[in-house]
C-alpha cells in the first residue's frame, strides 16, 4: 500500500507540474470584460501559444473578412461618439487600447498616443501641443471609471478644439 | 441570362469540350450540370491554355510558391491539405492540372462575385493576367469588393518579421513564435496588421495538445489581425519581449504577400508542431513575396533535421539578405523592471504601497521629494496596476479605483524625458548559439578514464551561454551521450534525456513566479551492488529562485524522483528530496553552476543519494565553448567522483 500510495503521489505531482505548466499557456479563450470602457482586457488569455499551442482567437474560423478586419464587431455594443462617427478604425482602436491610451495621455507620451494621433490625423508638428493639452486635461477626458469609448473620443475632440 | 441555372454550381476542373451550336451546348449543360464555363469565349480560353502550356507556367517557380508545391518523389505535392484550395481534383499533386483548372475557373460565373475564383485567388489571377496578358473584358465581369476593401485597409507598403521571445515559465511558448507585420507608409506600427499561421484548437489539456500538435491532428490557418492586438497579447499579458526585423521586401512584393494571404485565408494545412509549424509556413509566404528566395529548402527539401525552430527561420531569413535592421520591443514586465531599476528601494516601496492601497496617488504628489521621483513612482504604479490586473491578481473594480486616480495624479507632473526609462536591448535571439549541441569530452570517474560523446537535438541548457536566450530557462530536447571507459574497455550509454526542462524565474518585489523543472529519460545510476546501471527516470520539482548581484541566479526546489529498472528491488525506486544551486556569470564568457541535491528514496529500492557538482562554461565563440565539471555523489554507501572536460560545438 505504501508503494502504491507513493507512486500515486508522484504521478499526481508529475501530472500536476506538467499540466499546470502547459495550462499556464493554454488556459483557453475566455474573454473578460469585453466592453468599451477602461479595464477592457480584450485579449486576456488569448495569447497565442506559440509553436505548439497557438492560435485560439480569431483563427478559430480563419476568417480574413469578418473577424480579423471586421473592425465593426468590436465596437458594436458600444455607443458611438458623436464627432468621429465615421472613423470606425479610431473607435476600434480606442476600445481595444483605452487603458494604454489613458496611461500615455497621463504620461504625455507613448506609442499608443502616437497611434491615436495618427488616427485622429493630427499633423506631426502639432503633436507636442496636442499631447500637452491632453495631458493637462486628463481629468476632463477620463472623467470617471465608467468612461466609455463615446465619452473619451468626444472629450478628446472637445479638449483639442478648445483653446 | 442563359446560364442562370448553373450559377453557384461548384465543380472543379471538368472537361469542357467546344461545341459549335448553342442548342447543343444548352442541351449538354442540362445533361451535365457539371460544366461551369460559359462557353461564350471558349476560343479565348483555349488560346490562354495553349499559351500557358507554351510558356510552361505550371513549372514556374512562382506557381510552385503560390500553391505551396514541394518536391515529392519525382513529382510535386502541395503542403496544403484543404481541398477547397485546389481547383483541379488532383491539384495537390498535379501543378499542370491545377494551373489549367485555375485558368478555366476564371471564365466561370458565380452567383456571388466574392466566391468567384478571380476574387478567391487574387494572387493567381494577378500573375496569370500578367503572364498571359489576359484581356479582362473577355472574362465574365467580377467585382472583388471585399478583397479591395481589405487591401485598402491593410494598405501594404513594407513588411516586418516579428519574433515574440519565449515566455520563461510556460513550455507552451518554448522556442517562441514568428509572425509577419504588414506596414503602411507613415503610420504607427501599432496600426499595422500582422499575419500569423497557427493551429486551431479548442482543447485545453496540455498532453492532448502536445500529442495532437506533434502528429498533425490540428489544422493550421493563416490569419491577419491588428498588430496592437498581438502586442497587447505578448507585451501586456504574457510579458514576452518582442523582436521586430525590418525586411527589405518591395511594395510590390509585400502586396503579393497580402494577396496570397487572402487566398489562403480560410484554407487549412495539417499543422505539425515540429516542422510544418508557424514559422515554417511564414517562410512560404515570403517565398510568394519574392519567388527567387529558397527559404524553405533548408527545412524541407534539404533538411538535416525534422524540426523547425522559429529562431532558425530568422537565421535563414537573415542569411538570405532580407533583414535590414532589428528593433527590440520590451514587454511590460521588462519595462517595470527598467523603471524600478532607476529608483531606490524607498521609492519602489511607495509605488507598491499605492498598488496595495496603503498610500493614495494624491499623497504621492504631496510628498517631500523631487517631481522627478514622484513621476517615477506614479509611472511604476500605473504599470504595476496594469500588470496585476492582466494577471488577474486584482479585480476590475479595484483596478479601476486605483488606476484612474494614479493617472490623474501623474498627469499633473508633466512629461518625462524620452530616454528616462531606456532599456538596452539584449543580444537578438538569432545571434545566440545554435540550438543543437555536439560535445566531445574526456574525464575520469572513480577509477577509470573515459572519453565521451554527446549530442543534443535542441535547444538551451542552463550552462550554455545565455546571449539571445532567456536566462534561467533550460529546454533540452533529446540529449544523448555515450562513454567509453578505458579500464573496463566498455562503451556505455551514459544518458538519453527525452526532455529536460528547468524554468528558473526569479522572484522580486514585483513578481512572484514559481520555478519548476521536469525531466525524463534514461540515466546511469549507482545500485546497491556498487555498480552503475541504466535506469529510466521521471523527475519533476518545484520551488523558488532569486537573483542578486553577488550570487547571480539562485534557486531551491523540492523534487520527487522515480527510477525504473529491472535491477532495482521491486523494479523501482521512488524518492523525495531537495535541490539548490546558484548560476552565476563571472565574466562575459565564464559561467558557473554550483548545485547540490539530496533525495531520500523511501519506496521500492530504499536508499539515499546525495550529489554536489560544480560546472563551468567558458565561451570561446558564439558556437564553441568548453565545459569543465566536477562532481561528487554518494548513493547507498558508495562514493563516486567525476572530472569531465568537454568541447561543445553548437550546430
Amino acid at each position: 500500500m505504501k508503494k502504491l500510495l507513493a507512486v500515486t503521489v508522484l504521478s499526481a505531482l508529475f501530472v500536476f507540474v506538467v499540466s499546470s505548466a502547459f495550462a499556464a499557456g493554454a488556459s483557453g479563450q475566455a474573454k473578460q470584460n469585453t466592453g468599451c470602457g477602461l479595464g477592457t482586457m480584450l485579449f486576456q488569455n488569448n495569447a497565442d501559444q506559440s509553436s505548439l499551442l497557438q492560435a485560439f482567437q480569431a483563427t478559430t474560423n480563419g476568417s480574413f473578412g469578418a473577424q480579423t478586419f471586421g473592425i465593426s464587431s468590436g465596437t458594436s455594443e458600444c455607443k458611438q461618439p458623436t464627432k468621429f462617427v465615421s472613423n470606425e478604425r479610431l473607435n476600434e482602436f480606442v476600445v481595444a487600447n483605452m487603458d494604454n491610451l489613458a496611461k500615455d495621455i497621463a504620461m504625455g507620451r507613448g506609442e499608443t498616443l502616437d497611434a491615436f494621433a495618427d488616427l485622429m490625423q493630427v499633423p506631426y508638428e502639432k503633436r507636442p501641443e496636442f499631447y500637452q493639452k491632453l495631458q493637462s486635461s486628463f481629468a476632463k477626458i477620463f472623467t470617471s471609471e465608467d468612461v466609455v469609448l463615446a465619452n473619451v473620443v468626444d472629450n478628446v475632440a472637445a479638449v483639442s478644439s478648445s483653446n | 441570362m442563359r446560364f442562370t441555372v448553373f450559377r453557384g454550381t461548384k465543380v472543379y476542373g471538368t472537361l469542357c469540350p467546344v461545341y459549335l451550336f448553342f442548342v447543343v451546348i444548352a442541351f449538354f449543360f442540362f445533361l451535365f450540370t457539371a460544366c461551369p464555363s460559359p462557353a461564350a469565349d471558349d476560343g479565348y480560353l483555349n488560346a490562354l491554355l495553349e499559351s500557358a502550356k507554351e510558356k510552361r507556367l505550371s513549372e514556374d517557380r512562382y506557381w510552385e510558391a503560390l500553391v505551396h508545391y514541394k518536391r515529392h518523389g519525382s513529382g510535386k505535392k502541395s503542403l496544403i491539405d484543404d481541398p477547397k484550395f485546389f481547383l483541379a481534383p488532383d491539384g495537390k499533386l498535379n501543378p499542370a492540372a491545377e494551373l489549367e483548372a485555375t485558368i478555366r475557373a476564371f471564365f466561370r460565373e458565380e452567383k456571388k462575385d466574392e466566391e468567384h475564383p478571380r476574387c478567391r485567388f487574387v494572387a493567381r489571377y494577378a500573375w496569370l493576367k500578367e503572364k498571359l496578358d489576359i484581356d479582362e473584358l473577355r472574362l465574365p465581369p467580377v467585382a472583388c469588393t471585399e478583397f479591395n476593401e481589405a487591401l485598402a485597409r491593410v494598405n501594404p507598403h513594407s513588411a516586418v518579421l516579428v519574433f515574440p521571445t519565449t515566455l520563461n515559465n510556460s513550455p507552451a511558448s518554448m522556442f517562441g513564435h514568428t509572425l509577419i507585420r504588414i506596414d503602411s507608409e507613415n503610420q504607427n506600427d501599432l496600426l499595422s496588421y500582422a499575419v500569423t499561421y497557427a493551429a486551431v484548437t479548442t482543447d485545453s489539456n496540455g498532453f492532448l495538445y502536445a500529442f495532437k500538435g506533434i502528429f498533425g491532428y490540428y489544422r493550421g490557418y493563416f490569419s491577419i489581425l491588428p498588430y496592437y492586438e498581438k502586442v497587447s497579447e505578448y507585451s501586456n499579458i504574457e510579458h514576452r519581449d518582442i523582436w521586430e526585423y525590418q525586411l527589405n521586401l518591395t511594395e510590390e512584393e509585400v502586396r503579393r504577400l497580402v494577396m496570397h494571404v487572402w487566398e489562403v485565408r480560410d484554407i487549412y494545412a495539417d499543422y505539425y508542431f515540429f516542422d510544418e509549424n508557424c514559422s515554417f509556413d511564414l517562410l512560404l509566404l515570403l517565398e510568394v513575396a519574392r519567388p527567387s528566395l529558397r527559404l524553405t529548402d533548408a527545412f524541407w527539401d534539404n533538411k538535416v533535421r525534422f524540426w523547425v525552430i522559429p529562431v532558425d527561420t530568422i537565421r535563414v531569413i537573415k542569411e538570405s539578405g532580407l533583414i535590414t535592421k532589428e528593433k527590440y520591443r520590451p514587454s511590460q514586465a521588462t519595462r517595470i523592471l527598467a523603471i524600478a531599476s532607476r529608483m531606490d528601494s524607498g521609492s519602489q516601496k511607495v509605488a507598491l504601497d499605492v498598488v496595495d492601497k496603503k498610500t493614495s496617488p494624491q499623497a504621492v504628489t504631496e510628498m517631500e521629494i523631487t517631481p522627478e521621483e514622484k513621476t517615477k513612482i506614479l509611472d511604476l504604479t500605473a504599470e504595476l496596476l496594469q500588470y496585476k490586473y492582466a494577471r488577474k491578481q486584482m479585480g476590475k473594480e479595484d483596478y479601476l479605483k486605483q488606476f484612474l486616480p494614479t493617472l490623474n495624479a501623474r498627469s499633473t507632473l508633466g512629461k518625462q524625458s524620452a530616454d528616462a526609462y531606456d532599456i538596452t536591448p539584449p543580444l537578438p535571439p538569432e545571434q545566440g548559439h545554435l540550438p543543437g549541441k555536439l560535445s566531445l569530452g574526456a574525464g575520469y570517474r572513480t577509477d577509470s578514464f573515459f572519453t565521451e560523446m554527446g549530442w543534443r537535438a535542441a535547444y538551451h541548457d542552463l550552462l550554455d551561454p545565455d546571449e539571445g536566450y532567456t536566462e534561467g530557462a533550460q529546454i533540452n530536447f533529446f540529449d544523448i551521450s555515450g562513454r567509453y571507459y578505458y579500464k573496463e574497455d566498455a562503451l556505455k550509454l551514459q544518458r538519453l534525456r527525452l526532455i529536460d526542462i528547468v524554468s528558473l524565474s526569479p522572484r522580486d518585489a514585483f513578481f512572484k513566479p514559481v520555478s519548476w523543472k521536469v525531466n525524463t529519460g534514461f540515466d546511469r545510476e549507482l545500485f546497491s551492488d556498487g555498480e552503475e546501471h541504466l535506469i529510466y527516470r521521471i523527475n519533476p520539482g518545484g520551488g523558488f529562485s532569486y537573483k542578486n548581484d553577488l550570487l547571480g541566479l539562485s534557486y531551491i526546489m523540492v523534487e520527487t524522483d522515480l527510477e525504473l529498472s529491472g535491477g532495482l528491488k521491486d523494479n523501482y525506486s521512488l524518492g523525495v528530496g531537495a535541490s539548490a544551486g546558484i548560476i552565476k556569470k563571472l565574466t562575459d564568457s565564464w559561467k558557473i553552476n554550483l548545485s547540490v541535491k539530496s533525495i531520500y528514496y523511501e519506496a521500492g529500492d530504499e536508499h539515499r543519494s546525495m550529489n554536489a557538482s560544480l560546472a563551468q562554461n567558458f565561451k570561446i565563440t558564439t558556437n564553441n565553448s568548453i565545459t569543465f565539471s566536477l562532481s561528487r555523489e554518494k548513493s547507498y554507501d558508495y562514493y563516486q567522483s567525476e572530472v569531465n572536460l568537454s568541447w561543445d560545438i553548437y550546430f
